[in-house]
């Protein structure tokens, strides 16, 4: 079951398309992590999701209710956004307690999210908290209802490591417990704590898939070739067509990006046979998600 | 749900002095309002004679209850007036401005309710505190002048009341529409000047809120007349509840 459908979903901003047509499904459970450069309109389409501001086009349905009809699916959405603000004057538990109130939360939750996010013994005031622990507390607000569906608006990305290592653990406890739509632009993150991954660039969704799926595609497409004369297998290789690009590494190595992999497979040990050359490394290389982002936005 | 909304606000006054900046304003003009109407005359009668000024005949009425009503009025619509504004005219903008108001909405807590829980609490300690002050300038003016005016001062509070309840509408209002505090104040003086360039027409000026002010020191004064008075309290309070309904509806389609 998708607990995100988006049709065609789409906001415009004067001349911006800030999201254009999106259609993007979010599975029930999963770690969605919504990737894309700063101002690709990651937080737009949050903000459209959250009904916070209406779409130019297109529909989308949250928890199975579509978004331009109904406000009720807010309830069970937990939300933290890019720079969480807080009533300073609160103490943490001040702060749950007014949520606890106004969505009629048992006040023993309050002491539960306090826990998960270690903030319970902290008795001071909001205001005098660092960002790493606003963030927490940012979570723990998210989580005070019992939400099915977390939305997080770059969680990580003006913390430093320790406050981001804090936040992935957080997120990497409640995983499977909940279904978490994370948007960033930090890819280590998204690689350490997400199933699904989607790339947006200037409001269009570029592909949406699964990390593993991401790499296989994406994996045999660079070769790692280390010969006794690199410099004449990289004159050779040149002629063909389903080379994109070469560049020479290290003392003996190529890299060696191609189109497709059928053909090269069979072609480049006998280029290496015909040239008299000793093969020393043949590996096909596995990509980062840095490297599928980087080839997906460009 | 509002009575809700409506603790977290008495919590926010509370803990950020507000509310003690109000209370001491309040109770500061109750009290300092006789007293200023007792004394005046005697400091200035003082500063004559010191001033070695014996040719010199200046006659002062002697004061009576009606110069510290008109006294306590003048404070209530002048000082207190504007620090009601100052205070209040943030929650809303401030809230949209900060971000702090998305963590509640995003809750699907309805937009409507937020804002009212606002202006029903800003009404209610206005209106809680003007009792106390009324109360307790009335105590002072008996202590100094002997004479209890209860009509005159009730009607005429009463008006206040009304006139309090139109710009606090106006406060929404102008908080609905700005986009933080200073473009709220900005809305509501603008808005305010307006108001007062309308009362330069004898036609409008007693259809206008702030003629209201005026009466409330007829009230002290002299006497009047129902009928004249019925014209500026149907329409102030006719614009108050339109500046209600547009600041909620303004917030309600607003992208936040």
């Amino acid at each position: 079951m998708n607990v995100i459908e988006t049709y065609n979903l789409s906001k415009y901003f004067k001349e911006k398309k800030a999201v254009d047509n999106l259609n993007l499904q979010v599975e029930e459970g999963i770690v969605f992590g919504y990737l894309g450069p700063n101002g690709a309109g990651k937080t737009t389409t949050i903000r459209l999701l959250l009904n916070l501001v209406r779409p130019t086009r297109g529909s989308a349905i949250v928890l199975g209710e579509d978004i331009t009809k109904s406000k009720n699916y807010l309830r069970k959405i937990g939300f933290l956004p890019d720079v969480p603000n807080f009533y300073n004057y609160f103490t943490p538990r001040e702060y749950l307690e007014f949520f606890a109130d106004i969505l009629n939360v048992d006040k023993k939750r309050i002491d539960e999210v306090l826990e998960i996010v270690d903030l319970k013994r902290e008795k001071r005031r909001i205001g005098t908290f660092s960002r790493g622990m606003k963030q927490r507390l940012g979570i723990a607000q998210a989580l005070i209802h019992n939400p099915s569906l977390l939305i997080l608006d770059e969680p990580t990305s003006a913390l430093d490591p320790q406050g981001r290592k804090e936040i992935l653990d957080l997120i990497l406890s409640l995983k499977g417990e909940k279904t978490i739509f994370f948007s960033t632009h930090i890819l280590a993150d998204v690689e350490r704590v997400c199933d699904r991954v989607g790339i947006l660039k200037e409001g269009k969704l570029l592909l949406n898939d699964t990390i593993d799926n991401l790499k296989k595609k994406y994996s045999r497409r660079t070769l790692y070739i280390e010969v006794d004369n690199p410099q004449k297998l990289f004159i050779k290789l040149k002629e063909f067509p389903w080379v994109e690009s070469l560049s020479l590494s290290n003392k003996n190595g190529i890299l060696v990006k191609i189109k497709d992999m059928s053909l090269p497979q069979r072609e480049i040990p006998r280029i290496i046979f015909q040239e008299d050359l000793f093969l020393f490394k043949f590996e096909f290389l596995e990509p980062s998600l840095e490297d599928i982002f980087l080839e997906v936005v460009s | 749900m509002i009575l809700k909304l409506m603790r977290k606000e008495w919590k926010e006054i509370i803990k950020t002095g507000k509310f003690y900046a109000l209370l001491f304003s309040f109770l500061f003009f109750a009290i300092s309002s006789p007293a200023i109407a007792k004394f005046t005359p005697e400091i200035i009668k003082s500063l004559i004679n010191s001033q070695q000024t014996q040719g010199l005949i200046i006659q002062i009425p002697p004061p009576t209850w009606k110069d510290a009503f008109l006294q306590f009025l003048k404070n209530l619509n002048q000082i207190i007036f504007i620090v009601l504004v100052i205070v209040f005219i943030g929650s809303i903008a401030e809230e949209k401005n900060k971000g702090t108001a998305i963590m509640v909405l995003t809750k699907g807590i309805d937009r409507s309710k937020w804002i009212l829980s606002k202006f029903i609490f800003q009404l209610l300690v206005s209106f809680a505190l003007l009792s106390i002050s009324y109360i307790l300038c009335l105590y002072y003016t008996f202590l100094l002048f002997s004479n209890f005016p209860i009509k005159n001062s009730l009607f005429s509070t009463l008006l206040y009341v009304i006139y309090l309840f139109f710009f606090l509408s106006l406060t929404l209002f102008s908080s609905s529409l700005g986009n933080n505090t200073i473009q709220s104040l900005g809305i509501f003086f603008g808005i305010f000047i307006l108001l007062n360039i309308f009362s330069i027409f004898p036609n409008l000026n007693s259809y206008n809120p702030l003629y209201l002010s005026t009466l409330e020191n007829m009230w002290i004064t002299s006497y009047v007349e129902l009928k004249e008075a019925l014209k500026p309290i149907i329409s102030t309070i006719l614009l108050s509840f339109m500046f209600i309904f547009l600041g909620i509806l303004h917030f309600k389609n607003q992208e936040l």
